[in-house]
């Protein structure tokens, strides 16, 4: 059998695609079809002048070495992507704020959907993402389940995060050994 | 023909035909021809044609002095060339089951491109059920008298349409009195429910009168409706139609008609299925179809076939030059090929672990059958043979590039279908999961908006238990949609 290295599912020998999440299974040794993103530049670009965060490029390179992580912001169609740092904090900027969030989501209706200012937490670690609620006022969940605040929990390649009614989705593609 | 066509095209054989195969072709193609049944002098000429091929196919020794002055091996039936790629060269000698795509190509060759397409004779059958009334039966009204004016003289129409009961507004007529005809379907109002049976039966009767051989006949049923308790009906109906060569093509406008039944229904006669979210979009998509039908160049292929034990023929889809979900039974009825657009088939196979002794692994056996529209024979049949040879290496292969391109899409469309299968089983944490996995892919390839719609329908799914109408549509002919490389599509 082969491994799915999005999903772990065991497909038969001879699949090219998984059938429990669309991977490509056979090719991931090909150069020209990347298993994850592929439309990094474009990306990036949309990227850099909405997390308002351009400070980060100078950081050590660490999520951006492999594994590839991204929020899409579902209703605007946005798609930040996350580099170059192993955590990043989400919530939204409001005036006279001691900590600020690494991401600020202000730019996508945060106040409306009830974001807090400093919300959760996403870590990478070990080719693993987790979430973590920070004890927000209305809740971070993942598809469709609350988390308990402070508690981490792992994320999987297309999850929905709701922080608040702020819907994201989590885009993830581990690092290529 | 310029060609004299070879001893294997003359018997409809390949080229590695058993003696068996040989001795059946020979008796059966003997039998249409024999002198002492038809008489004619053409015949007597093709019966002493496929004698002499039988001759020296029958002896290997002059088989095989014989098969060395033919050129490469290209399977064709004088009109009709087949192609195949598969997703792998060889399948390595393993105990576990294992995947092999084939991607089955049916064109028409080269020097036989030239025949005028086959006049229609088609039937409109229009629904003017309560729900139609505004901007959709305008629409169709539109249409429709747009079509009637680019009709050709030697096309037959009729126009059905339908409610709880069924009237033919215009009878199947090839004198085209614009006028009149435009002025009946000006006073069409719309009112009554959907029964599709019996606008299906009305335009079956008037395709049915006009039927001709040399005729592409074809039914367009439009509906925006669902059809209560007469399903079976019509699918029976359709099982009639296909066998008299009657094909038909299914157009649901909006989002309260049933898509899997009108699937099914077109796909009984190779047809399939179309859909407008827009009442805009009637105009094009009709305009459309119409472009298919009159670029007709084979119609109504159907491939006869049976996979050999231990394999499974798991899946079979239609690439072109409609997109749709083939059901898997034998005679699989593969609609029509178009001049410039194959037919094109991609399929899954599941092969159980090879026999120690095994050289190769025959995945399925068939004839496919079509018929030529501008041609005097009637039947051209082109025997299918898909097999692999078995390899004691596992070393990874790169399929063909056309396979994966294929694959990447369809694999989207599949997401789709299981998620809609969950949802139906009432899985619906896991429909939900697979909508969500599509909307990363769909992101991938720059497809925002139908991402979007799969992410709210998961979401849907998780709060109401079901998707809405209009999304389970619209990710289903929009990913449907992507497989549609480099042809227009429908979609908005």
């Amino acid at each position: 059998m082969i491994i799915c290295p999005s999903c772990q599912y065991k497909e038969i020998p001879g699949a090219l695609f998984c059938s429990q999440c669309g991977a490509k299974l056979a090719i991931v040794s090909n150069p020209d079809l990347p298993l994850g993103l592929r439309q990094k530049d474009s990306m990036t670009e949309t990227g850099s002048n909405t997390t308002g965060k351009p400070d980060l490029k100078s950081t050590s390179p660490m999520m951006s070495a492999g594994a590839r992580v991204s929020l899409h912001l579902v209703e605007s169609g946005q798609i930040l992507p996350l580099v170059e740092r192993n955590e990043f904090s989400l919530g939204r900027v409001a005036e006279g704020q001691p900590i600020m969030p690494d991401i600020d989501l202000t730019p996508y209706k945060a106040y409306e959907n009830g974001v807090s200012r400093l919300h959760a937490i996403l870590k990478l670690v070990n080719n693993q993402v987790s979430i973590l609620d920070l004890g927000s006022s209305n809740g971070t969940y993942v598809n469709g389940n609350r988390l308990v605040p402070s508690v981490e929990r792992p994320l999987n390649q297309g999850d929905m995060i709701h922080l608040g009614k702020l819907k994201i989705q989590f885009l993830f593609s581990p690092e290529d050994k | 023909m310029p060609e004299k066509p070879d001893h294997y095209t003359l018997l409809g054989l390949q080229r590695d035909a058993s003696p068996e195969e040989i001795r059946q072709a020979y008796f059966s193609a003997a039998r249409r021809l024999h002198p002492d049944k038809s008489g004619s002098v053409q015949d007597t000429e093709g019966f002493l044609e496929i004698q002499a091929a039988y001759e020296v196919l029958n002896n290997p020794k002059k088989r095989a002095k014989y098969n060395a002055t033919l050129p490469p091996d290209k399977i064709e039936s004088g009109l009709i060339r087949q192609k195949t790629l598969y997703s792998r060269q060889s399948i390595p000698r393993m105990k576990e089951p294992q995947l092999v795509y084939a991607l089955i190509e049916f064109l028409a060759t080269s020097e036989s491109k030239v025949p005028p397409a086959p006049p229609l004779n088609l039937c409109l059958v229009l629904d003017r059920s309560t729900s139609m009334q505004g901007q959709n039966m305008d629409m169709v009204k539109a249409t429709t008298i747009q079509l009637l004016r680019l009709l050709r003289n030697s096309d037959t129409i009729s126009v059905v349409v339908f409610s709880d009961r069924a009237e033919t507004i215009i009878p199947a007529t090839h004198n085209i009195e614009l006028k009149k005809l435009e002025a009946r379907i000006q006073m069409l109002k719309a009112s009554g429910g959907t029964e599709i049976f019996q606008g299906l039966e009305s335009g079956y009767n008037e395709i049915r009168g006009g039927l001709k051989e040399s005729h592409v006949n074809h039914i367009i049923l439009l509906t925006d409706g669902r059809t209560y308790g007469d399903e079976e009906n019509c699918l029976e109906l359709a099982g009639k139609a296909a066998e008299a060569g009657i094909g038909i093509s299914g157009l649901g406008i909006g989002d309260e008609w049933n898509d899997d039944f009108l699937d099914k229904l077109a796909s009984l006669t190779g047809g399939s299925s179309l859909y407008v979210s827009r009442p805009q979009d009637i105009q094009h998509v009709l305009i459309e179809k119409f472009n298919k039908l009159w670029q007709v160049y084979a119609k109504e292929s159907t491939l006869e076939f049976k996979v050999s034990e231990g394999v499974d023929l798991r899946y079979a889809f239609r690439l072109q030059p409609e997109v749709g979900l083939l059901p898997i039974e034998s005679p699989l009825r593969l609609g029509p090929i178009l001049k410039d657009i194959d037919l094109k088939i991609l399929m899954e196979f599941m092969v159980q672990a090879p026999g120690s002794q095994a050289e190769k692994v025959r995945l399925l056996e068939g004839e496919f059958k079509v018929s030529v529209s501008s041609q005097s024979e009637p039947v051209q049949s082109i025997l299918l043979r898909l097999s692999r040879p078995v390899a004691d290496s596992t070393k990874f292969q790169t399929p063909p590039e056309e396979i994966l391109r294929a694959l990447s899409h369809l694999s989207l469309y599949r997401l789709q279908e299981q998620a809609r299968r969950e949802v139906a089983a009432g899985k619906y944490e896991q429909a939900s999961r697979h909508l969500q996995r599509l909307a990363t892919h769909l992101l991938e390839q720059g497809q925002r908006g139908l991402a979007r719609t799969a992410l709210l329908e998961a979401e849907n799914i998780q709060r109401k238990k079901k998707f809405t109408r209009e999304g389970e549509k619209h990710i289903k002919y929009g990913t449907r949609a992507l497989l549609l490389s480099g042809q227009e599509e429908d979609q908005p």
